[in-house]
């Protein structure tokens, strides 16, 4: 340990000039670099070498780290930030009153969708769960209630004894399961938003998420299971839109011939929302909100931002549909993170 | 003035990663041991430290991995599972994939009729029940594959669709016994126990990963249970202690590249994570349906526990335990912490997973140029305090004087008639050279004569003091055992660590 120390002092000593540069943010070059903790859906448009580019244009090098949106808007220490970008307006709303942050971003955002594969919809089409491309959540959280397995759908291609459950994020720590709970808390509510801590609500979600096992705390693990490992690990999942369109659109074979994206209806937005802490912060946010080239690469990435035709346009010619139609507002956080803690407490 | 400015520098140097010189250091389970030698073509200075799964999680959940950068675990799951071990960890990235199913000799397979048609855990079950065939298998609370496996078979045999709790573990259990009355061998890690089954021709196959199995030297035939597996997938995961974010991300790219995932697949046998990297056809077309992994510590601890104390072949565990005056002071003081964290007295999960379990039989032969007594417990069925605090009291009482004689103490224990409800071992533990009685070699011309059942009893050998570490080894290696260094280290840490081979 001691050996460590000493190079690291004397590491300090060589590049002294280098490293007060960075204490001061800046990399000696005119790069600014501005450090996020972000969602971990927007990581691939982070790294993206274009969008790099695209920023280094304006002087800036964005860093970032993932999280989940609960985890950032709860236990992560935000003080090592600039920003914070949740994947939902409820998470950013409550970090931006608690840092008592005056503006924030919404630069882009994307429905809630459920990615499957064509034997799954055949079997749910049967079952009456799935018409089109529209899931039916009332549908399923009859299914759900019933407890049936997926070995007992009628005509089901998918043998196995597992239960009919969309595979989620653990709903204590991911925005995207949080989204999930506010689209089908809505429907277990009488198709309304709810509006407090409400037991009935929760006993009738909770098996959604309590009864698959061990969940992931982030949106892309799951998600790439599908891609990677197929339908026997993950015969249907929650997502979010731009995860799947993102990868349609880059064409790189990932989206196999047998794979769907399905609509929830009713579906939610999960609106991705930029909280700055810092004036190079509000920098980020104002490109990625006004600027048509970040616009052109988010949508790239999957994302709807507030051109339309910029989405719709990549979006021609694939299953991906133009209009959402029936979407319903997410409970406020408080509320929602009433109804997420009373799932928490069978966790125990 | 200057030395506010090098404090400040320090400071500075510690929050970005100025360190550059440093190797990234990952805290690992031994099953990613294969892969260091590939990742010296990342071009970072990566450096691992092995260690046991569980651990592992432990020791990251209290925060003693500090001087880490990483961790690289078969899984995470049980990890998370800790309460506050989630805030520990920054982000994770999957590597690699490779379910736990059953290997069996080709022969053994045709004759059972698995090559071909779907098999069920329970169809599996079911003809170990009826002692049609054996295998081996880690300890789940040793290592990963065990536990994944125990997660499979308990998950499949419930019958439940959804994950496991503490009823359908209690239902179950009967259904376990049957399937685990079949495993011969256990081990504390996936690549002993792949080791110590060549050199057992009467157990015809093991549970294992998939890619321990494929790179086995005889061939296997693997059978992929139709109702499900639980995989590994190896998350590489960032401390959120660590500095080196960027070194983490650069190893991390480099791992996912089609290119490397390519030569991980084809050295190790591991499934590729990244999407469009087309998996060999060695990992066949079934398609593998993941089965549902417990959500809540306690039924994963349970789980745990129900399969030592009730499921497992019980253990016969025989200490042979060097008292000699050399042991005098700290080395008896030592020696009794050691044995007394075994009845119950370290509370963490690792070592409450440690210690005697029920139905375990401990045979106590403490030894100096002559044995110094013989004491022989049973555990209960059920309650277990009082006789583990019969072996706490004489663990206390014992007392350093005398000669050395470890042959004759070794080959009265191997004496001892076989048990064969039972799975029997030897500790040897000695801290100096051979002064009485027989010799190495007289030791190894007895060994050798022994009937197959008798043969079958490892020694597992600790290290401590002054021990003659070249003949030690003999030891383990003519017994199929394997040898613990305790000479730098703890007592109670070796100890607890044999326990995953008992």
């Amino acid at each position: 340990m001691r050996r460590r120390l000493l190079g690291v002092a004397l590491a300090v000593l060589l590049t002294g000039g280098v490293v007060a540069a960075l204490v001061l943010g800046n990399l000696g070059s005119g790069v600014t670099v501005v450090r996020g903790v972000i969602g971990s859906e927007k990581k691939p448009f982070f790294d993206d070498p274009q969008v790099k580019a695209a920023f280094a244009k304006h002087g800036l090098q964005v860093e970032v780290d993932t999280a989940g949106s609960r985890e950032i808007a709860g236990s992560v220490d935000l003080s090592t930030y600039s920003f914070a970008f949740p994947s939902s307006a409820p998470a950013a709303e409550k970090i931006k009153k608690e840092r008592g942050v005056a503006a924030t971003f919404a630069p882009f955002f994307s429905p809630m969708a459920v990615a499957t594969f064509e034997p799954i919809v055949a079997t749910l089409t049967q079952a009456g769960v799935v018409s089109g491309t529209t899931f039916d959540i009332k549908k399923y959280l009859e299914i759900v209630d019933k407890g049936t397995r997926w070995d007992a759908l009628p005509g089901s291609a998918y043998k196995a004894r597992k239960r009919v459950l969309l595979t989620t994020t653990d709903i204590r720590t991911s925005n995207s399961a949080a989204m999930y709970l506010a689209l089908t808390s809505y429907v277990a509510n009488g198709d309304d938003v709810v509006t407090g801590a409400d037991t009935q609500v929760a006993e009738r979600v909770a098996p959604l998420f309590l009864d698959q096992g061990y969940s992931e705390s982030t949106s892309e693990a799951p998600f790439e299971d599908y891609l990677a490992m197929g339908m026997g690990k993950t015969p249907m999942i929650m997502v979010y839109e731009a995860q799947y369109a993102a990868r349609l659109f880059a064409n790189d074979g990932t989206i196999g011939p047998q794979m769907r994206l399905l609509y929830p209806s009713p579906t939610v937005l999960s609106k991705h929302t930029l909280v700055p802490f810092d004036e190079n912060a509000n920098k980020v946010g104002r490109l990625l909100t006004d600027d048509p080239e970040f616009a052109r690469l988010a949508a790239r990435h999957g994302f709807r931002t507030a051109d339309p035709g910029v989405f719709a346009g990549l979006a021609k010619g694939t299953p991906l549909t133009r209009d959402l139609v029936d979407v319903v507002e997410p409970p406020t956080y408080d509320h929602l993170e009433q109804l997420v803690a009373l799932i928490e407490e069978r966790y125990l | 003035m200057r030395r506010a400015l090098l404090a400040l520098l320090l400071a500075a140097a510690s929050l970005t990663a100025c360190s550059a010189d440093e190797p990234f250091r990952i805290l690992a389970g031994s099953e990613v041991a294969d892969l260091e030698p590939l990742l010296k073509e990342s071009g970072l200075d990566v450096e691992f430290t092995y260690t046991g799964t569980l651990d592992g999680a432990e020791q990251v959940a209290r925060g003693d991995a500090g001087d880490y950068d990483a961790t690289w675990f078969s899984s995470n799951r049980y990890l998370s599972l800790i309460d506050g071990a989630r805030e520990r960890l920054s982000t994770q990235t999957k590597i690699m994939n490779s379910p736990v199913v059953l290997g069996l000799k080709p022969a053994k397979a045709a004759e059972l009729g698995w090559d071909g048609k779907p098999v069920t855990w329970s169809d599996i079950a079911t003809a170990a029940a009826a002692h049609r065939f054996t295998f081996g298998m880690t300890n789940p609370a040793s290592s990963n594959s065990g536990f994944s496996a125990l997660v499979g078979v308990a998950a499949a045999l419930s019958d439940a669709g959804e994950a496991l709790d503490a009823g359908t573990i209690a239902s179950v259990t009967p259904r376990m016994k049957e399937f685990f009355s079949a495993q011969r061998l256990t081990a504390g890690s996936s690549g002993w126990l792949a080791e110590a089954y060549t050199a057992r021709p009467d157990v015809d196959g093991l549970v294992n990963y998939e890619s321990v199995l494929l790179g086995m030297r005889d061939d296997l035939t693997l059978v992929y249970p139709s109702d499900g597996v639980v995989s590994a997938d190896y998350p590489l995961t960032l401390l959120a202690s660590s500095s080196r974010r960027e070194q983490y991300d650069t190893l991390v790219a480099w791992l996912r590249t089609p290119e490397t995932q390519r030569k991980i697949m084809t050295a190790t046998h591991r499934r590729p994570i990244v999407p469009g990297v087309a998996p060999a056809p060695e990992f066949g077309s079934a398609a593998l349906v993941e089965l549902p992994f417990p959500n809540r510590r306690s039924a994963a601890d349970q789980l745990i526990a129900a399969y030592l104390n009730d499921v497992r072949v019980p253990a016969r565990a025989m200490y042979v335990l060097d008292t000699s005056g050399s042991m005098e002071g700290d080395r008896i003081e030592s020696l009794r912490a050691a044995l007394v964290t075994l009845t119950g007295a370290d509370t963490s999960a690792y070592g409450t997973f440690s210690r005697f379990r029920n139905r375990e039989q401990v045979a106590l032969r403490p030894f100096s140029d002559h044995p110094k007594g013989q004491q022989d417990y049973e555990i209960p069925t059920s309650n277990p305090e009082s006789v583990l605090a019969q072996i706490k009291s004489y663990a206390e009482s014992l007392s350093a004087d005398g000669g050395t004689a470890i042959y004759d103490a070794l080959r009265a224990a191997y004496e001892q008639k076989v048990d064969s409800g039972r799975y029997s071992s030897i500790v040897l533990m000695t801290d100096g050279e051979n002064t009485d009685g027989t010799e190495y070699l007289d030791f190894q011309l007895y060994y050798q004569a022994l009937p197959a059942e008798q043969k079958a009893v490892r020694t597992f050998v600790v290290l401590f003091g002054d021990s003659d570490a070249d003949e030690m080894n003999q030891v383990a290696k003519l017994t199929g055992g394997a040898v613990f260094d305790a000479r730098n280290g703890s007592l109670a840490e070796a100890f607890k660590e044999i326990r995953g081979y008992q």
